[in-house]
């Protein structure tokens, strides 16, 4: 049976070398695609691993104020904290939940080199954010001894850099003058948003004479509203003459990080949506000619007996064949993608958009088919014959 | 002639309605994406409100401090003292303006927030830039001479922050971060989308918290350069590039252990190209991935009309069969089906026209972009036309050679 459709498509080979090319340029226009998609849904089913409801990122610049800084920070930091609307307070490095900010640097522990982001906070964070501890605790200003420096890590920190070791108390040496130890684990931290994959994160104790980190997360009592924040604005400029102050919510700043992924993936979507539309239309139309060339033939199988379920089988095979021979060719270009790591990705992502693009592209061949095969099919073997 | 085959393919355009569907389908929906997408293209890069002088605007957007071996790499926007040395001095540039990047700020009235877009720039800005003034008009060096608390809006800002009553705002005062600005002009908005003159709000530089003091070579100013004439350029470029090249290597090293200083006047796109793509490999590597991309999405439609042009043949196989017995040469059979080709096409190309058009008005009134201009304008017209033209010969060519060597035989037997 499979021998025979084979040999049935090449004995036209001419006409369905166009038919293949198609089906293959379809399958490789919906690989992309659907890479692109699958990789971002997976990352988005991952939680971000905080609280971002009520939290405002509070950003100061002290501008050519160069007075005293840190004690300055210090003096706003206790003053945004006696507010009664605001439950708790974190100063932290510029590279904020959801800002384009980015901070990497890499760690090497027992010569494992892992690149990690590195966000500089106080003690309060965990609170602030609602981060959740998986071992040991967040770290705390005495906790500094030294020259050992404390950090908390994540889950895909960990098991990337101490491997299959508990991290809890190691220290990891930076120079001569400084080494980090772990005092905690978190689970997942994913500061660019649910689009982010879950990346190594290290989370360092800010220095007490720092000055370089100058953003505040606060997180207000729910139901604060602008006249707070107002009010907040006011009396840290005033407090703060000549500084910079800019207060945006997590929630917003969210929004705009989602929009940067979603709008490209929406406008990839729509536009192969219209490829696919099209194409499914002109192999529809080429099927519907196609078989209709070919009524005597059918005439002649149903004369010979075969029903009409026989005949439809027939042709879904032929054009399945086809898909498949075309699947094949495109197998050969997307199977490159995991096998060379292309873009760093996971290669689960590609098997799974390369499956996905697989049953898709049956589903559309087979629905195309489907209602030619049907109609030619049902005509009577009389009639077929007759117009011979 | 041409007439004759134009009636002949509307006839067979007529005959079968689900085909003609299929291939207008087919035309119009790729030369719409590719419509709004020039047009998209054309908003983003081409010159527009309110850098309408963009295409002889050079920008110097990004200073790149790196090594040797470009392992460590460390870039940002200039400070303005770097940039009044190096691209201000420019004699060959008819005017040259030095502005901060965006930064935000909010204000508040009456309980409720806004979020600004704040700017600092120089005089200069508003003859490089071509803001249409509503109100008022721009500060000017006696302004930043004095550090005059002054700014000027857009309409955006003036109907949320202040009650009109349909007076003017000039003289009326803005209050951010606890100073007080008073308004001397109200500029039609600009969308954001102009990534360098975008802003709801603009200061002179020497107003407060804009840093231009600050030493060094790295701080948050950038620089327009404008040429006479476009054909003046690569002059000025050459000018500038001698200007940076002067830099001694003390100043390059910065204190830190940078070793090269890679600081361009780039064209509007060259420079936002070179923002993710530093090497000309990187360049190359874009150029492939964008024309594979395209070449994707116009081949796959373009094989879809191929395909079923293909497989029609035969319907008009009789028609040849007659044509050619009766003495008409392989070549005019082939230019009968080319032109009626490109006739369907551009049919296709009519509607892909209205159908972009609702699709543009559609993003400019949507408000997702605010300020959207997209138009359909004559480059992107011409563009379509051209691709009108490839795309019916493309999917004309092959179906009519396949026709014209039909032996007369086979054709009247079918």
């Amino acid at each position: 049976m499979l021998s025979h459709l084979f040999k049935l498509i090449w004995n036209k080979k001419g006409a369905h070398s166009l038919l293949i090319i198609e089906i293959w340029a379809s399958f490789m226009v919906l690989f992309g695609v659907l890479s692109l998609i699958v990789y971002n849904v997976r990352n988005y089913l991952q939680p971000v691993g905080f609280e971002y409801e009520h939290v405002w990122n509070l950003d100061l610049a002290s501008n050519q104020d160069t007075l005293e800084v840190a004690a300055k920070l210090e003096r706003a930091l206790q003053r945004v904290k006696a507010y009664p609307e605001v439950e708790s307070v974190s100063r932290m490095s510029s590279n904020t939940p959801f800002s384009a900010n980015q901070m990497g640097n890499s760690v090497t522990y027992n010569k494992v080199e892992v690149g990690a982001d590195f966000y500089s906070t106080d003690g309060e964070l965990s609170k602030t954010l609602d981060l959740k501890m998986l071992k040991g605790r967040w770290y705390q200003e005495s906790d500094r001894v030294s020259k050992f420096v404390p950090i908390v890590i994540n889950k895909a920190m960990e098991d990337k850099l101490f491997l299959d070791e508990a991290a809890i108390g190691k220290v990891i040496k930076v120079d001569d003058k400084k080494s980090f130890k772990v005092v905690g684990v978190v689970d997942k931290f994913k500061s660019r948003g649910e689009f982010m994959s879950d990346e190594p994160a290290v989370f360092e104790l800010l220095a007490k004479d720092d000055v370089w980190n100058a953003n505040m997360l606060i997180k207000t009592k729910p139901g604060t509203d602008a006249n707070f924040e107002a009010k907040l604005v006011k009396e840290i400029a005033v407090m703060l003459p000549g500084w910079g102050i800019e207060v945006s919510y997590l929630t917003e700043s969210r929004k705009n990080r989602q929009n940067l992924t979603l709008v490209p993936v929406l406008i990839f979507l729509i536009v192969s949506g219209f490829l696919l539309t099209n194409v499914a239309l002109g192999l529809f139309g080429i099927l519907n000619l196609n078989i209709s060339k070919r009524k005597n033939e059918i005439g002649l199988r149903r004369a010979m007996g075969a029903t009409e379920g026989r005949v439809t089988t027939q042709f879904l095979g032929e054009i399945w064949v086809l898909a498949s021979f075309s699947l094949l060719l495109g197998l050969i270009f997307a199977l490159q993608f995991p096998m060379m790591n292309v873009f760093d990705l996971d290669s689960e992502v590609y098997i799974i958009a390369i499956f996905a693009a697989i049953v898709i592209i049956y589903l559309i061949v087979t629905l195309c088919a489907w209602f030619p095969s049907k109609q030619a099919a049902r005509i009577h073997p009389a009639l077929a014959l007759h117009e011979e | 002639m041409i007439q004759n085959y134009i009636k002949i393919a509307w006839k067979v355009l007529l005959r079968h309605p689900f085909y003609t569907f299929i291939t207008l389908f087919g035309i119009s929906l790729t030369l719409t994406v590719l419509m709004v997408l020039t047009s998209f293209l054309d908003h983003l890069f081409g010159s527009h409100y309110p850098e309408n002088k963009r295409n002889r605007s050079l920008y110097v957007g990004t200073v790149v401090q790196t090594d040797s071996s470009g392992t460590t790499t460390s870039s940002g926007p200039a400070s303005f003292g770097f940039l009044v040395k190096h691209a201000k001095s420019l004699k060959s540039a008819e005017k040259v303006t030095i502005f901060s990047n965006f930064s935000f700020s909010n204000t508040y009235v009456d309980g409720k927030k806004i979020k600004l877009n704040t700017k600092y720039t120089d005089s200069e800005f508003w003859y490089v830039t071509g803001f249409e003034f509503l109100e008022g008009k721009p500060y000017n060096d006696t302004h930043i001479r004095n550090g005059d608390h002054v700014a000027v809006i857009t309409d955006a800002l003036r109907d949320q922050y202040f009650d009109t009553n349909g007076e003017t705002v000039v003289g009326r005062n803005i209050e951010i971060e606890n100073v007080i600005y008073k308004v001397i002009g109200v500029v039609k908005g600009s969308p954001p989308t102009r990534l360098y003159t975008y802003s709801d709000i603009y200061f002179p530089y020497t107003a407060p918290k804009s840093n231009y003091e600050n030493k060094g070579m790295r701080g948050r100013f950038v620089a327009i350069v404008l040429a006479k004439d476009q054909s003046d350029m690569p002059a000025v470029q050459s000018e500038f590039d001698s200007n940076i090249a002067r830099i001694p290597f003390k100043e390059i090293q910065d204190g830190q252990k940078y070793s090269v200083l890679i600081v361009k006047a780039d064209k509007y796109f060259d420079h936002f190209l070179s923002t993710f793509a530093r090497s000309d490999s990187q360049k190359v590597m874009f150029y492939t991935v964008a024309s594979l991309i395209l070449l994707m999405f116009m081949g796959l439609p373009a094989i879809n009309l191929v395909n079923v042009n293909v497989s029609r043949i035969l319907e008009r196989a009789s028609e040849i069969g007659v044509r050619k017995a009766f003495g008409a040469p392989s070549k005019a059979l082939l230019w009968q089906f080319i032109i009626e080709n490109i006739f369907i096409t551009f049919i296709g190309g009519l509607f892909a026209i209205i159908l972009s058009s609702i699709v543009i008005s559609f993003i400019n009134s949507s408000g997702w972009i605010a300020y959207a201009d997209l138009t359909i304008n004559i480059p992107v017209f011409a563009i379509s036309i051209v691709v009108c033209l490839l795309f019916g010969f493309l999917s004309g060519v092959l179906p009519a050679f396949r026709m014209s060597k039909l032996k007369i035989v086979d054709a009247l037997k079918a």
